[in-house]
This record gives structure tokens, C-alpha cells and sequence, in this order.
């Protein structure tokens, strides 16, 4: 049996209704089709109303607020306009967090989502033993609080900590490193939690997307003699696609908005060479001496770029049938 | 045998990863057992401090209403949210129009600003409806989310769109459709969604930390913060203050984690 | 109607007026809570830190109760971390009705919350509250443009505290550390480091505190009193980084990468010493095992800077009476306890080692008695007496961004850069930010 993807709208309206459909209550103007139409917008309603409240608004006053400046609650509109943006090309801070981001993007996303997508595979298949514990272990850390897992890690990467015991004691260094202390290891360990935290995240859906994958197209695959890796690849990924392209565009825009652990693990240290634009973001409205508007122009600069890039995705990855 | 042995690169690389996911977790726990000296300098067996710890912990915090504050928020928000996206997510995809597309589009770009640029604007919008300080303010801004939504509607591009057909033609309707028909369908992805938004509601601190301003309403990340905060930390407390956090988004994962995991396949059929 | 379909809709139907219902059960509270105390004699602070703070609201309350029975105190736990974001959130939105009638500040943002938020307090009555009972250079903190906001409290003086045990072993006593110079401290902490493979201090990696003890020790800022940025022409803090890279390179000064890591260090015993605000006496005493071997003294000053002394600061926070407040009530509260009870501060020295600003309450005989872990020494009374000679600095509103910029080029200078160019630098992301 294929599946089929619903048909738009437009064909459907074309399409009469069946004379079993008409109730009663059926006006000429209110076809079946054009109310299944009204109802399927009216589905959508509630979620819909809930983001432009909660979202929308409050983003288009920070837009406003991004063309503005001044200090505290006085605000004027900024002249020109555009300074809060082209102020942020000058800012040697922002350029430096614009990197770190891009960093983390570039290394952590793509090795997360295949690791998620192997782990998920692996864990599906019918004679895998103590699947729950798997699991579990897995997913275990995304139930951690924050503060607990980077008091942990922190104390684990310290100079006298475990990570450092265990390479010293297996002789793979000479002496201690500095994890938390030099920019490219603190990175690595950021790298490294993002992975131990999500990983298994990402791994619950493509696990739950592999439920909904029809068991016969695998079956017709082994029946044309081909093996694991190619099942995987040519069968079940395609399948798939519709969830790697979620978490594509969920990861992209976590990590780009990254704050958490660029906060708690090492305080954008050392010298601002771990921090994440969020964190820039949050630091300028909330810890220095607050300039909301120059914060608001810095949140629509990472708006945009999320954006981009999740356009990219949608239009690479989110083909119909 | 063969089978063993081609199955066991599998388990290799999942007890690596297993011990990966695990190690810093069994630092927690043990570190929750040991005094604060001890956490500081690494300890890496449990101690007897755990007792010691816990009644440390709830002299200082009020424990039990964190956790029920925590827990009403989650699971409410949990609730609302999976009906909520559910049933859009299923507009955008059975409904499906190039307008729908393009309000997907919209919907997800408001997921895309950092949150601390819009917290100024959603305070104030709750301060005036007299919401400051209230768990409603911690849920409502919580239930929609264009990535639930998202996550609905990609799980049902696997949906037969002919049983929906014969459904309509039975007479049923479209709410009928949805409830009856399509959710039953979809426990796997609800099982998922449910265990996330959970676990992102149990651990959300920026927002709530903002808008509850009384003791009433602490959660248990505001209180894990409280006892981070001091001029001195009792680090054994602390970790068992957070393992105690832990649990509740691990129970609600291994209640559901067969659901989405091992779902129900052939319900389609 | 399907059994899952029924509990969705039960668990639905559940939800959503249990939501309503919190909404509403809030609405009802939000008003006692959010807002300043509901009836006349209740008072709403937020404060942090249960064994410090919130102990000493709660002596103060039963020492304002003796006067005034029917009063209470409803504290409301508040880390600084998330108290500093509440309170702008609530002043950018202009909500000042969900303040309470007191908070604490930390010392170090008076300016910057004064400057941009000035409706976030109230004046602080001078007939009520005696100024000069405290220190100046504490007050200084809280006062904008001569207009007193802060009753301070917490004393955050800074100390030199040193392992008594490890100094003998080495042929030194506490004396032999007290009222020298910086170059003095190297050549004797180096010798103990050579004797006993101790170092004597630690701090965090990339955290400018050390530098700002120095710094201010000398009577020196990183803003002038205009508040401008003077971080590359200031040889007050040329000295000061001078001094740490020292201290650093001669492996005295021990650099760890996170808070907890530095407590370890003289917890766990690896370091035979620290310098910091008086308040570090509480994880000081984190290891039993380690009583009666510590001593307390005054910090070596920076022998070439004009105003040297070897008194400093870091820290301390100050209460603030809200805009919201019930002000007469508050401003009252805070006159007789903090600003003028010695019974309060009694108490609260033994239980939780807070040191008071509040000059009288240093000459009790509490505060003289001596301290088992500091060896006998009577050490709150010695900090309250340096307290009163601690130089004063500027703050200023940017004094956060100044701050971060000097630890990064700390950080940069420690790891080999020029120390003008470094300064150079910091100057300018400083003046950056202040556009």
C-alpha cells in the first residue's frame, strides 16, 4: 500500500462532493469542499493566534526597538536609522561571537544528526537486546537541568579533574590541559556537551519517524538482495527525510541561538572567545549597561541568519510527492 | 553465531555511546551522596552524606512546592501543547495549500529570534492583563510552538490521505476525522512530542525566573538557581537538588519511551 | 468514541481549566506578591542567599518586632543572577507596581541602575538614616548625584587570609605579611612556594578581581569622576596587571577556570591562601580540618602609586527602599536594624559570618571575639577597622563593561600580548560600548 500526500486545495475544489456529503445544513455557497477548507484553517486557528500573540508582536516592537537608541527607558529614534546595524560590523565582540556560533554550527550540528540517525537505526532493529536500557541511557541527559550539567562538565574538564587524571594516568599526555583556559579546547567542550545533551534529543524523533515508515518497502528491499547499509541509505533515509529536515532546521536554529551552555559551561570565556551571539545578546540587554535597541538590531541579525539557512533546508529537503 | 558477531560492532558502539551519556550523570548521582568537600575535589565514590544532604536541602527550600509548581506547568503545558499543534500541524498537511505553506513559513520565522529580545515586550503584555506571577504565564507563551507544529505535520506526510477520503465520505467529520481516525494513528509521534515538550517546559528558567516574582511559584530550576547563588555553596545539596529535578522528565520518558519507540505500525493498515 | 480519542479530550478538558485556574488563583496572590505587602505592616523584599541575607532579614524582622509586634517580613529568595534581569525587565517595560518594597543591590550597580533607571528607587531619608555611620567609600556605591538609594549592608572589605601552618613551615608568621608591599609579598610567597610548594593565592582565570583589589587599594578606577573610561593611561592598573602577571608566572598565583575550582584550591588544601572580600570566610571554613590555621591581615599595597594603602574592596550589596514601597514603613525597618542595631548585627556575626558596614556595630564586644578558626584572632573586628579605611572608587554606569574588558586583556596579556596594546584595546571596546 503507498501512501499518497493530500491533494491542495484547488484540485479538491474542483473535485464535487459526494452526494452522501450533503447534510441538511448545506447552503449552495457552503460546498463541503470550501467548508473542509474553513475547517482546516479553522484547525490551525488556535496555534496560530497563540504565536502572533506571543511572538509576533513582541518581535515587531523589537524591530522598532532596533531602530532606536538610548539608554534605560529613553528611546529615540536612532539617525540614521540603520546605526544600531552598521554598528554591529564595528563591534569586535559581536564579530567574535558571529564566529564562535558559525563554529558550533558547522562542527556540532551535522555530527549530532547522524549520530541521532545511526543510534535511532540501531536501536530499531527487531533483535537488539535491552533496547529500553539503550534508550534510556541515551536520552538521560536531555533531563538534566543545566546548571547540574555544566557544574559536572565543569568539573570534570578542570585542570586537576577526571578527564585530565585519566589522560595522564593512560600516559596520552605530559601534563594537564587546560580545557576550560584556552579557546580551542573551552570549544571542544562546548562542542562536546551540545553533543552529550542533544544527540539523544534528536535521537526520540528520528525514532519515532521510523514507526511511521511502512515495513514493506524494507521487506521489498531485502527482498531485491540488498543489504543493511544499503536498506539504510536508499530506503529507510528517503523515508525519513520529512524528520531530518525538522531537526535540520531545529538544530540549526538551537545552535545559532545558543545560549545556555555558552553561559553556564564557561561564561563565554576566556576573554569572549567561547560566546555565543546569544549570549552577546543577553549580555548587553541584561548584565552591561542595557542598550536595547543596539540588543534588539543584534537579535534580528541572528533572526535572519536562521532564517536563511531554514530556507535553505526547506527548499533542499521539503519536496512533495 | 555469526549473527553474534555481526551484531556486535552495534553494541560497541552503543555502550560507548551509552557510557558517553551516562558518566556525567553517575558523577551527579554520586556526587549527591558525597559531602561538598568532597564534590569539590572530584570524588568519584558515592559517600553517606545523602540523608545529610536531603535534609539540608529541604531546610533551606521549599521542595515539595517546586516540585508541584514544576509539575503543573510541565504537564499542562505538555497537554495543551499536544492538542494544540497536533491539530494544527494536521491542517497544514491534510489541508494543504500553497497559503498554508506560506503561513508556515511566517509562523516558524517567529521562532527564530532569540527569546531575551521579545522577554521585554511579552512582560509587559502579561503585567497588563494582570498576569505577572501566575503559572497561566508560564504555560500560555509555552503551548504553541511552530516546531510542534512542524513536527506534526512532517509525521503526517506518512498519512494515507485514502482513509481520510473514505472517512469524509462515510459521513464523518473533520473534527471526527482528526480525534478518531488520525490521532490513534499517530501515538508514536504524540508519545515524542509529549516527552519533549515535557522535559523542555520542566527545564524552561529564563522566562519563568522573569515573570514569577513570588515564593509561591518557584520551580525547581529557580530553586536549583537559589542554591547555586549564595556566597556559599553546599555542593552535595546542590547535585542532589538537581538529580531530584532529573527525574520526574526520566519518568514521564520511560513511561512513554516504548510508544514512540517501538509505536504502533500497524495501525495504518 | 475511541478510548485514546476520550483521553485526549479528558486530559484536555483537564488541562485547560486548570490553567485558567492558576491564572486565576495568581491573579488573586500576584497582587500580595508581585507588588509590595499587601496590609500595613508587612514588608516584601527579595533578597539572595538563605545563610547570609536572608538570615539577617529574618534577625531583623525579630528585632523590629520588639518594637513593633504586628509586623512582618515576607522575603522572597532572588539570586542577583535573576534579580539584575527582573528588575530591568520590570523598569524597561515600566511595570514599577510588581516591585517590592525593598531589594538588595549589589554595590557594583547602583550606578548603572541609577543613571538608567532612576524610578526603580526612592530616595533614602537622611533624617531617618545616619550616613555617616558608615563608611564612605560603601556609600559612595549607592550615592547618584549626591542622592542617597542604598542602606548598605554586607561588607564586602577585602582581606588577606593565609594558612598559619604552611607560613611557619616556611620560617614566616602572619606578621611578616602584614603592612608590606607587593614586591615584599612576591619574594616571601616565592620563598614559601620554594620551601613548602605552596602557593599562596588562586583565582579565577580571566576574572579581573585581584586586579580591582589592587586597583582600588590604591585609591584608583577604571572611569574618572565624569565617568569616562580610563583604562590605557592609568598606571595605577598598569602597576595592578603588572603585579598579577608576577604573581602568575612566579607560580604563586594559581589560575583555575570556574568558581568552584577556586574554592577547591584552599578547601581542598592545594593553595595556602587567598585575597578576597571578607565574605570568603565562609567557604574559608568549607574543611574543619584545616581550624585554627589561618590568620587574617591587611593586603600588600602597591609601593609607587601615589594614595597606595593596603585596604581594598569587592563586593557587598546595599538595601534598597523601591519606588513601590511603602516608604515610611521600609525606610523605618531599615533605620532600625541595619542602619542602627547593634543587637541585629550581634547576631548575625556568629551565625553566618555577615560583617556589617554599620561602624558601631564594630566596636560590640561580638565582633571581638576571637575566632577558633582564625586561630583566636578576633577577625571581624579587624575587618571592620580596615573597613573604615578602604579608598574610595568610581563605578560609574559602565563599570561592568570596563570590568569585562580588563579581564579579557588580562587573559590576552598573561598569555603573551603587550600590555599597552592590550589596554589599548580594552579602552577602546570599552568606548565602543559606551556610544
Amino acid at each position: 500500500m503507498t501512501t499518497t500526500a493530500p491533494p491542495s486545495e484547488r484540485t479538491s475544489r474542483r473535485a464535487a462532493p459526494p452526494r452522501g456529503n450533503r447534510t441538511p445544513s448545506d447552503r449552495p455557497w457552503l460546498s463541503g469542499a470550501r467548508r473542509r477548507s474553513l475547517t482546516g484553517w479553522g484547525f490551525l486557528l488556535p496555534a496560530a493566534l497563540l504565536i502572533m500573540v506571543m511572538s509576533f508582536i513582541p518581535m515587531i516592537q523589537a524591530f522598532v526597538l532596533s531602530l532606536q537608541t538610548g539608554r534605560g527607558a529613553n528611546f529615540n529614534f536612532a539617525d540614521p536609522l540603520w546605526s544600531n546595524y552598521t554598528r554591529l560590523l564595528d563591534d569586535e565582540i559581536f564579530k567574535l561571537t558571529l564566529q564562535n556560533t558559525f563554529i558550533y554550527l558547522l562542527i556540532q550540528v551535522p555530527i549530532m544528526l547522524i549520530v541521532a540517525l545511526v543510534l535511532a537505526s540501531v536501536l530499531n532493529s527487531k533483535n537488539l537486546k535491552f533496547k529500553s536500557f539503550w534508550r534510556t541511557a541515551i536520552f538521560l541527559p536531555c533531563a538534566v537541568s543545566l546548571v547540574a550539567y555544566s557544574l559536572v562538565f565543569r568539573t570534570i574538564f578542570a585542570n586537576d579533574g577526571f578527564v585530565n587524571d585519566l589522560l595522564l594516568g593512560l600516559s596520552l599526555i605530559d601534563a594537564p590541559i587546560n580545557w576550560l583556559g584556552s579557546p580551542e579546547t573551552a570549544r571542544f567542550v562546548i562542542i562536546l556537551g551540545l553533543l552529550w545533551r542533544w544527540t539523544g534529543y534528536n535521537m526520540v524523533f528520528y525514532l519515532a519517524a521510523l514507526q511511521n515508515i511502512d515495513h514493506s518497502t524494507i521487506e521489498a528491499a531485502k527482498v531485491d538482495g540488498a543489504n543493511a547499509l544499503k536498506t539504510f541509505w536508499y530506503v529507510t533515509v528517503p523515508q525519513l527525510k520529512p524528520m531530518i529536515l525538522l531537526t535540520a532546521i531545529m538544530s540549526t536554529n538551537g545552535t545559532l541561538q545558543l545560549f545556555d551552555e555558552s553561559w553556564a559551561l564557561t561564561r563565554g570565556g576566556p576573554a569572549y572567545q567561547t560566546m555565543s551571539m546569544s549570549h552577546y545578546l543577553f549580555e548587553v540587554s541584561f548584565l552591561k549597561n542595557p542598550n536595547f535597541g543596539y540588543a534588539s538590531a543584534l537579535s534580528y541579525v541572528i533572526l535572519i541568519l536562521v532564517a536563511i539557512l531554514a530556507f535553505i533546508q526547506l527548499k533542499v529537503g521539503d519536496k512533495r510527492d | 553465531m555469526i549473527s553474534t558477531l555481526r551484531a556486535a560492532p552495534r553494541y560497541v558502539f552503543l555502550t560507548v555511546f551509552a557510557i558517553f551519556s551516562i558518566f556525567p550523570l553517575y558523577f551527579m548521582a554520586v556526587s549527591a551522596t558525597n559531602s561538598s568537600r568532597d564534590v569539590l575535589d572530584s570524588r568519584m565514590i558515592p559517600g553517606d552524606q545523602l540523608f545529610e544532604n536531603f535534609a539540608k536541602l529541604v531546610g533551606v527550600q521549599d521542595l515539595g512546592s517546586a516540585m508541584w509548581n514544576s509539575f503543573s506547568v510541565a504537564a499542562g503545558t505538555t497537554l495543551l501543547a499536544l492538542f494544540v499543534c497536533s491539530i494544527a500541524g494536521y491542517a497544514f498537511e491534510i489541508f494543504h495549500s500553497k497559503g498554508k505553506d506560506f503561513v508556515m513559513a511566517v509562523l516558524l520565522l517567529a521562532i527564530m529570534i532569540p527569546f531575551a529580545a521579545t522577554m521585554v515586550p511579552l512582560f509587559r503584555l502579561f503585567a497588563e492583563v494582570g498576569l505577572v506571577n501566575s503559572l497561566a504565564a508560564v504555560i500560555i507563551p509555552a503551548i504553541s510552538t511552530p516546531f510542534l507544529i512542524l513536527l506534526f505535520r512532517q509525521a503526517s506526510r506518512s498519512f494515507p490521505y485514502e482513509i481520510i477520503e473514505a472517512a469524509r465520505i462515510d459521513g464523518v467529520s473533520e473534527f471526527g476525522i482528526f480525534a478518531k481516525i488520525y490521532l490513534p494513528s499517530m501515538r508514536s509521534t504524540m508519545a515524542a512530542a509529549a516527552v519533549i515538550t515535557f522535559m523542555t517546559a520542566w527545564n524552561n528558567f529564563l522566562w519563568p525566573k522573569v515573570i514569577l516574582v513570588n515564593n509561591d511559584f518557584q520551580t525547581m530550576p529557580m530553586l536549583i538557581s537559589n542554591l547555586a547563588a549564595g556566597y556559599v555553596t553546599d555542593y552535595g545539596v546542590l547535585m542532589l537538588a538537581v538529580l531530584l529535578a532529573s527525574l520526574p522528565t526520566m519518568v514521564v520518558f520511560l513511561i512513554l519511551q516504548r510508544t514512540f519507540a517501538e509505536g504502533i505500525t500497524g495501525a495504518i493498515k | 468514541m475511541h478510548a485514546f480519542t476520550k483521553k485526549v479530550t479528558m486530559a484536555v478538558a483537564v488541562a485547560l481549566p486548570l490553567t485558567l485556574a492558576l491564572g486565576a488563583c495568581s491573579a488573586g496572590g500576584g497582587g500580595g506578591g508581585g507588588g509590595a505587602g499587601g496590609d500595613e505592616n508587612t514588608l516584601t523584599v527579595w533578597a539572595w542567599d538563605p545563610t547570609f541575607n536572608i538570615n539577617a532579614l529574618e534577625e531583623a524582622e525579630k528585632v523590629y518586632q520588639e518594637e513593633n509586634p504586628d509586623f512582618t517580613l515576607d522575603i522572597v529568595e532572588t539570586p542577583w543572577e535573576d534579580l539584575e534581569p527582573k528588575l530591568t525587565t520590570l523598569a524597561q517595560s515600566s511595570q514599577y507596581g510588581e516591585l517590592p518594597d525593598i531589594f538588595l543591590m549589589q554595590n557594583n550597580a547602583f550606578q548603572k541602575n541609577g543613571i538608567n533607571y532612576p524610578d526603580l528607587f526612592t530616595e533614602i531619608d537622611t533624617d531617618a538614616v545616619d550616613f555617616s555611620q558608615f563608611p564612605e567609600a560603601v556609600t559612595a556605591y549607592s550615592t547618584v548625584d549626591g542622592v542617597n538609594y542604598g542602606v548598605p549592608f554586607d561588607n564586602g572589605t577585602a582581606i588577606q587570609a593565609l594558612r598559619t601552618d604552611v607560613l611557619e613551615e616556611a620560617g614566616y608568621t602572619i606578621d611578616d605579611f602584614t603592612d608590606i608591599t607587593w614586591d615584599e609579598f612576591i619574594t616571601k610567597a616565592e620563598d614559601v612556594l620554594a620551601k613548602t610548594g605552596m602557593p599562596l593565592l588562586s583565582g579565577q582565570a580571566g576574572s579581573a578581581d585581584t586586579i580591582m583589589m589592587i586597583l582600588q587599594s590604591a585609591g584608583a578606577s577604571l572611569f574618572d569622576e565624569d565617568g569616562n573610561p580610563t583604562i590605557d593611561d592609568n598606571p595605577a592598573l598598569d602597576e595592578a596587571i603588572d603585579i598579577y602577571t608576577r604573581l602568575v608566572d612566579s607560580g604563586v598565583f594559581v589560575e583555575v577556570n570556574s568558581w568552584d575550582e577556586y574554592l577547591g584550591t584552599f578547601v581542598n588544601g592545594s593553595v595556602a591562601g587567598t585575597i578576597n572580600g571578607i565574605w570568603i570566610v565562609g567557604s574559608i571554613q568549607g574543611d574543619e580540618d584545616q581550624a585554627g590555621n589561618w590568620a587574617v591581615t591587611n593586603l600588600p599595597r602597591a609601593e609607587g602609586i601615589d594614595g597606595a594603602t593596603q585596604f581594598s574592596a569587592n563586593g557587598g550589596s546595599s538595601w534598597v527602599v523601591s519606588s513601590n514601597a511603602n516608604v515610611d514603613l521600609a525606610t523605618d525597618f531599615l533605620a532600625k536594624t541595619f542602619a542602627g542595631s547593634n543587637e541585629l548585627y550581634d547576631t548575625i556575626l556568629p551565625t553566618s559570618g555577615a560583617v556589617a558596614n554599620w561602624i558601631p556595630a564594630g566596636e560590640s564586644t561580638v565582633y571581638a571575639e576571637p575566632n577558633e578558626f582564625f586561630g583566636g584572632q578576633p577577625i571581624f573586628a579587624d575587618v571592620v577597622a580596615f573597613g573604615a579605611e578602604v579608598p574610595s572608587n568610581n563605578t560609574g554606569a559602565y563599570y561592568y563593561e570596563g570590568r569585562d574588558a580588563v579581564s579579557a586583556a588580562v587573559t590576552q596579556i598573561i598569555g603573551g600580548a603587550d600590555l599597552k596594546t592590550a589596554l589599548g584595546e580594552a579602552q577602546a571596546n570599552v568606548e565602543f560600548a559606551m556610544e
